[in-house]
């Protein structure tokens, strides 16, 4: 499995094709080949959250996704998310003052909005469940938690209105 | 348990010694010119080996589609599947289409040798001749692939190939499928479908002691490469039913709301192979297998399975600290969390899950070491725990999902079974 | 540090602070230069000054260019507590600028900055009085020009959102700052006695604001030290040795490794300053390959001793000590102590252990090194770089000012980046291949290379006379030392002249009256040789409170009183204590009392616990009482934590916003290290070493929160610790309110819960 293949995928929009060995995960591919940081390394075994990208618009575990696996995908990063920082789950968490050092916050990001994608009035139960395998050192649990109901009943709102 | 062994190694012995097994060579032919077949022909044969699978098992990891050569652990050893491209030295471009259909229909090769039951030769016998002819023209019309022929591993007396002859007498039926008369068309349809080229049974249907499937437990489900080929009849453990339109969904998208997703070797099978069939054929085989697993009669529960489920769904909240729940929450609960209302089985409501009600564990142990989907393929992705869990991570996860997600006995020595999985 | 030990007066930890302070205000105003702000790379957009223009920079702490921008030099690091903003708000609170007109540029190493540290929960306390005496210098040089411009008496002017006005005119500070003739001066005593605006006429101080810190860090746009790179760069991981001291490297082999595409070399370490014996270096031009190669590379050390010790040793080592009343260093020695045991009415004593905990903070370490121009260059996110720059120049074997450490944001600090250590084999790395290196550790390398915080034994007694009042008390703790093993000078001495880790003992020398007190720090050498004992979330405090809060609940079942009353009665005496601070702490111990319910009837098997502290120190008391509620359930041994109350008294809260989330923060820590984490060492290293067993709080797991602060205009103190140490025995006392059962050890697993119970 050492042997370099060669991938392609969209990534943030673009078409990135790298070559590399065939398991390299694709969060490494993610930073230090496609160069965006705002993915972070915090476990390497899909158990703190903080690689969380979406694949086919789901959230997935980058450290945990072998690159070959996504050939022909779409990959969203944080970066992708919005053009401009203004997504509406971003404003609510400037709103709330989510995040504290800040480095698990991507993974959170990515992964609430995959929730309010799957559960547009999520519950606490629903944002404790689907959290909870985002680990937040810093413990701003109070603040992602009310974020995410900003943010979805924005969301909302908004849909509401259109 | 000896006795029966000895008794039928001598009755085929002696099949053997009576001359069934002798079969005329048919005579080598030039490669047929690809003018010869329709395009429709061609067509309809591409359907049949995607429905039947045959680049799976004619293709050695990272081999050329055709080449033959992959291994497969029959239980007796290995068997290396040949080379079925059209080079006329080391694949079968200088069969002819008799010498093809004797092949599929009666499992005897060109040279008039028998071949191993593990070529699903006592399926492909039931295909019709323009299905046969179909095949044929596909086969002939791939890029012929120059293969070096691997010896195989199966051990005494099974590696006797006149022995075999021994075995059809005992085990093979041969005949084109016959319709059944008190049933649909469509059921008709999926039957010669699943029992014909797509061969369900070789994997689902557990085999006796000569590696033959077992006639009286049709689809009662068996052991396949470390997984479990769930039972495809009524002893099935998934908690809903299995209906047409459930069979239908799992075999078109390999996603089933009600079940869940396919994977491992069904995966390859859904996605790669049963891909190539109409709706009207997928929609045929859902009529068929959901008549025969009396999905009719069980979905009356259903509607209490289903509310069993949900209230299993959130049952950590909070109160759970045994090591596995504490792995379930932070490593799987993200996608495996579903909605109250209307749980999409897909990547949630495990609860749902054969692979978890299942007695065997394979299907559970499997999943989370290799994950579900990836590269080219739809649907839904779950990443591979293999390097991320220990054993008895994995172990301690099941163990906790079996307790909390169903209510059967819990799985035993599952450390050991993960271990005996890895690759 | 280096002033410290040529100021010769590193015996206490107040004097080191002094002697910080002293070296910011020794500046003095200097006429406008570019501020030097190389590392203002770490966030992006419109936090961050420019650097370019800086008309006016009357101290080193910031400069205001002629935009009217002023931008703040912070030299603490940034690592969630949002100190940047804090520390801004200060300043242009002082210089009565608006908000919207303040950037922030997180500096790199630079001797004119003093020490920087940042850690301890000082940054606001110590920065400040000098922040706000240069910002008052500021605004009044720049009313004195702005009075001259405006021809108006300097006396009739004002000061206001940017600009001076006087008699119905006004010119912005931006107008006097292109004019360029700002030239007064002031001495450094004269800075010292610079008189700062009165708490009535605060503007930014206290009011809700955002945090500069934060936009970037939603977009993905915030660097961190893992984001650091440069052309040419070289990825490496560390192969650990099996323990952290003594180990040897005997061979090494890596051809498994050749194969691998990218792979370079694996070094073995030459470390002149000690500080990784026994590390391999695995270099690869990717991170993956490096990560594979280091898998592959087979090493054989020769290790130490420690490669056999277990936590169960440790402990074992730490009650022998504590055990044998001559050894350690009195920090409290009254006169009196044996004299009130031994003609007590009664007394009763108490041991207390908590586990090892580690740090794991998300970000796991990485350090990018280089030589460039003859000088060395460290990229990383730190929290001590006054600690390690020395360590660093000795490694290198170069003079101390051709090594500057860059700065970068911090994914988690909690003290593991106090320890440098990590930046040193990525520099010799660098050495040794000749070009820059980028070390990163995978989270089992960051783990088994932690300063965790060390296992620790305590044992308290009380004694009362007749009449059920308390008359002595003793105080006897032994764990590693962290501030022994990494800076020996900083350890001022005890009573008996014996040194001793202040951040070790800290909250034994509490603020309640118990008659004759003797408060006793021993270090556990076998914990100090086994591995680098750390400084994590509040350090000492974690345990001595623990064993503190929970001893006080066990003393007022004796004294019959309720554990409210009974702390109530000791904080209220009349002896050493009474003056102020024991006061401060009854008050926010009452109130967190009252807010919770404090004596209301409570359904089954659930129950309230309370737990005071004065927080790190008691020259910077920040008062903190939390009241747990807590469900227990008896068949699971599950403890559920339905509520933390908790009251504080920080004095002026700068950034209320910010000061809130530290305190969330260091509650959750609080309850996560009482209940969901803590290791155990076996053969010289921790046992677990990622998530899969180490289960630090998960969301699912917190409780509702009601946190307050006490209004108050003194000087701030700090907010990132306190609240982390309360939490644990108020959950405690909670427990043995609920169902009796008293747990003294941390962290308190079900199955304790359930052995309690059955021997209940
Ligand atoms: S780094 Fe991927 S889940 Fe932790
Ligand atoms: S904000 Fe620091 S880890 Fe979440």
């Amino acid at each position: 499995m050492t042997t370099p293949a060669t991938t392609s995928f969209q990534l943030n929009g673009k078409t990135l094709t790298v070559t590399t060995p065939p398991g390299t995960p694709l969060l490494w591919v993610i930073r230090d080949i496609a160069m965006l940081t705002g993915t972070k390394y915090g476990c390497g075994v899909g158990q703190c959250g903080a690689c969380t990208v979406h694949l086919r618009g789901r959230a997935v575990r980058s450290c945990m996704t072998p690159v070959s696996a996504v050939a022909g995908a779409e990959v969203l990063t944080i970066e992708g998310l919005s053009a401009d920082g203004q997504h509406p789950l971003q404003k609510a968490w400037v709103q709330t003052q989510a995040p504290q050092c800040g480095y698990c916050q991507s993974g959170q990001i990515m992964q609430a909005a995959s929730l309010i994608r799957r559960f547009p009035h999520p519950t606490d139960d629903d944002i404790d469940s689907v959290m909870n395998g985002n680990l937040c050192r810093c413990m701003a649990y109070v603040r992602i938690r009310q974020a995410i109901k900003l943010a979805a009943s924005e969301v909302q709102g908004a849909e509401s209105h259109a | 348990m000896r006795k029966p062994i000895l008794i039928a190694v001598v009755a085929l012995f002696l099949a053997g010694c009576v001359g069934l097994s002798w079969r005329s060579a048919i005579a080598p032919q030039a490669p047929p010119l690809a003018s010869l077949f329709t395009s429709e022909q061609v067509a309809l044969g591409a359907q049949m080996a995607a429905a039947g699978n045959c680049a799976g098992c004619h293709t050695a990891e990272g081999g050329a589609a055709f080449g033959g050569g992959l291994g497969l652990d029959t239980g007796f050893g290995i068997a290396y599947s040949p080379n079925i491209s059209p080079d006329p030295q080391t694949g079968i471009g200088n069969w002819s289409e008799a010498a093809f259909a004797r092949a599929m229909r009666d499992g005897v090769a060109r040279d008039g040798s028998q071949l191993l039951p593990v070529f699903p030769y006592t399926h492909f016998t039931k295909l019709t001749d323009v299905d046969l002819a179909a095949l044929y023209a596909f086969v002939m019309t791939r890029p012929p692939v120059v293969a070096i022929e691997q010896t195989n591993t199966i051990r005494f007396p099974f590696n006797v190939r006149a022995l075999q002859a021994g075995w059809k007498l005992l085990y093979f039926e041969q005949g084109v499928y016959q319709n059944v008369a008190t049933k649909s068309a469509a059921w008709n349809r999926g039957a010669y479908l699943a029992e014909g080229i797509a061969h369900c049974a070789a994997c689902h249907t557990p085999r006796n002691r000569f590696g033959a499937e077992n006639s009286h437990s049709a689809y009662a489900g068996a052991g396949f490469d470390g997984w479990l080929a769930p039972p495809l009849d009524a002893s099935n453990p998934a908690p809903l039913p299995w209906t047409q339109q459930d069979l239908y969904d799992y075999l078109r998208m390999g996603e089933s709301e009600r079940h869940g997703v396919a994977a491992g070797a069904m995966a390859g099978i859904v996605h790669g192979g049963l891909a190539k069939l109409s709706d009207a054929d997928i929609e045929a085989l859902g009529t068929y297998f959901g008549d025969i697993n009396d999905s009719a009669a069980r979905e009356g529960g259903a509607p209490a399975a289903l509310a069993l489920a949900n209230s299993r769904r959130s049952i950590d909240a909070g109160n759970e600290t045994e090591p596995g729940a504490n792995l379930y929450l932070s490593a799987c609960a993200a996608c495996h969390y579903g909605p109250m209302v209307k749980p999409p089985a897909v990547r949630s409501s495990l609860a749902l899950s054969s692979a978890i009600t299942s007695d065997d564990p394979s299907n559970f142990i499997q999943t989370v070491l290799q994950g579900v989907g990836g590269a080219d393929t739809p649907g839904p992705y779950m990443p591979g725990f293999a390097n991320a869990l220990s054993d008895a991570d994995v172990a301690l996860v099941a163990s906790y999902l079996r307790r909390t997600r169903s209510d059967r006995p819990a799985w035993p020595d599952l450390t050991a079974a993960v271990a005996a999985r890895r690759r | 540090m280096h002033e410290i030990s040529n100021a010769g007066i590193a015996t206490t930890r107040r004097s080191f602070l002094i002697t910080i302070t002293a070296a910011g205000i020794s500046m003095t105003l200097t006429l406008p230069h570019s501020a030097q702000a190389a590392g203002s790379s770490i966030t992006s957009g419109s936090v961050l000054a420019t650097g370019l223009v800086s008309a006016f920079e009357p101290t080193i702490w910031y400069d205001i260019d002629g935009e009217g921008i002023l931008s703040v030099n912070v030299i603490r690091a940034e690592m969630g507590q949002h100190v940047g903003t804090a520390l801004a708000r200060i300043v242009a609170d002082e210089l009565e600028m608006n908000w919207a007109s303040v950037r922030l540029r997180y500096v790199d190493t630079d001797p004119k900055w003093g020490t920087m540290v940042t850690g301890g929960s000082w940054s606001v306390w110590q920065s400040f009085p000098y922040l706000s005496q240069a910002a008052a210098a500021g605004r009044l040089a720049l009313i004195e020009e702005g009075a001259k411009l405006l021809r108006v008496a300097k006396s009739a002017c004002i000061a206001r959102n940017g600009a001076v006005s006087g008699a119905g005119k006004s010119v912005s500070y931006a107008d006097i700052i292109r004019r360029g003739q700002l030239t007064r001066r002031y001495s450094v005593d004269e800075l010292k006695a610079m008189p700062i605006k009165e708490a009535a006429d605060r503007r930014l101080i206290g009011m809700p604001s955002e945090a500069l810190d934060i936009p970037a860090k939603t977009t993905g746009a915030a660097r961190y030290g893992l984001d650091a790179q440069v052309p040419d760069m070289v990825y490496a991981r560390p192969k650990l040795p099996p323990t952290r001291n003594g180990c040897t490297v005997k061979s090494i082999d890596d051809s498994a490794a050749r194969g691998i595409p990218g792979y370079l070399k694996s070094l073995v370490l030459e470390d002149p300053s000690g500080t990784v014996p026994g590390w391999v270096v695995v270099c690869a031009d990717s991170f993956m390959a490096a990560s594979s190669a280091a898998e592959r590379v087979k090493v054989v050390w020769a290790s130490s001793t420690a490669a056999s010790v277990s936590e169960a040793d440790i402990q074992a080592r730490g009650l022998k000590l504590i055990s044998d009343p001559a050894g350690g260093s009195l920090v409290v020695e009254d006169a009196g102590v044996d004299a009130a045991f031994s003609v007590a009415k009664s007394t009763i004593e108490h041991d207390y252990s908590t586990a090892t905990v580690l740090h794991f903070q998300l970000e796991p370490l990485n350090a990018l090194a280089f030589e460039k121009d003859g000088r060395w260059e460290i990229h990383t996110g730190n929290q001590w770089q006054s600690l390690i720059l020395p360590t660093l120049a000795k490694a290198l074997g170069v003079a101390e000012d051709q090594v500057v450490m860059r700065t970068y944001l911090i994914g988690g600090g909690f003290g593991r980046r106090l320890n440098g250590d990590y930046t040193v084999p990525a520099a010799l790395a660098s050495k040794a291949l000749g070009r820059p290196v980028k070390l990163v550790w995978t989270r089992a390398d960051d783990v088994l290379f932690d300063s965790p915080r060390s296992p620790s034994v305590q044992r308290v007694r009380m004694a009362f006379d007749a009449t059920g009042q308390v008359t002595g008390m003793q105080h006897h703790a032994s764990a590693g030392w962290p501030t022994q093993v990494m800076v020996p000078s900083f350890m001022p001495k005890g009573k008996n002249g014996e040194p001793y880790d202040p951040f070790a003992i800290a909250g034994a020398d509490h603020w309640y009256s118990v008659g004759a007190q003797r408060v006793r720090a021993v270090s556990n050498d076998l914990a100090n040789s086994t591995f680098r004992p750390g400084w994590l979330r509040s350090v000492g405090p974690g345990w001595t409170n623990w064993a503190l809060e929970s001893f006080m609940d066990e003393a007022a079942l004796v004294a019959g009183l309720d554990p409210l009353a009974f702390r109530l009665r000791l904080l209220g005496g009349s002896a050493k204590n009474s003056a102020g601070g024991a006061k401060q702490q009854a008050q926010v111990l009452q109130r967190a009392a009252d807010k919770a319910g404090w004596g209301s009837k409570m359904p089954a098997d659930t129950g309230l616990g309370l737990a005071t502290t004065f927080g790190q120190e008691r020259d910077m008391p920040t008062w903190c009482a939390c009241v747990a509620r807590v469900r227990v359930n008896r068949s699971s041994g599950v403890v559920k934590v339905e509520r933390l109350t908790i009251v504080a008294d920080a004095g002026t809260i700068v950034h209320p916003d910010g000061a809130l989330a530290q305190m969330e923060g260091a509650s959750l820590w609080g309850l996560s290290m009482a209940l969901h984490e803590g290791t155990d060492y076996v053969n010289g290293q921790v046992r677990d070493t990622n998530l899969n067993t180490y289960t630090p709080l998960r969301m699912r797991d917190v409780p509702p929160m009601d946190i307050e602060f006490v209004a108050s205009t003194a000087p701030p103190t700090g907010l990132g610790e306190p609240a982390t140490t309360v939490v644990g025995p108020a959950i405690g006392n909670a427990i043995f309110a609920a169902v009796g059962i008293r747990l003294r050890h941390l962290p308190m697993r079900p199955t304790d819960v359930l052995a309690a119970l059955k021997a209940h």
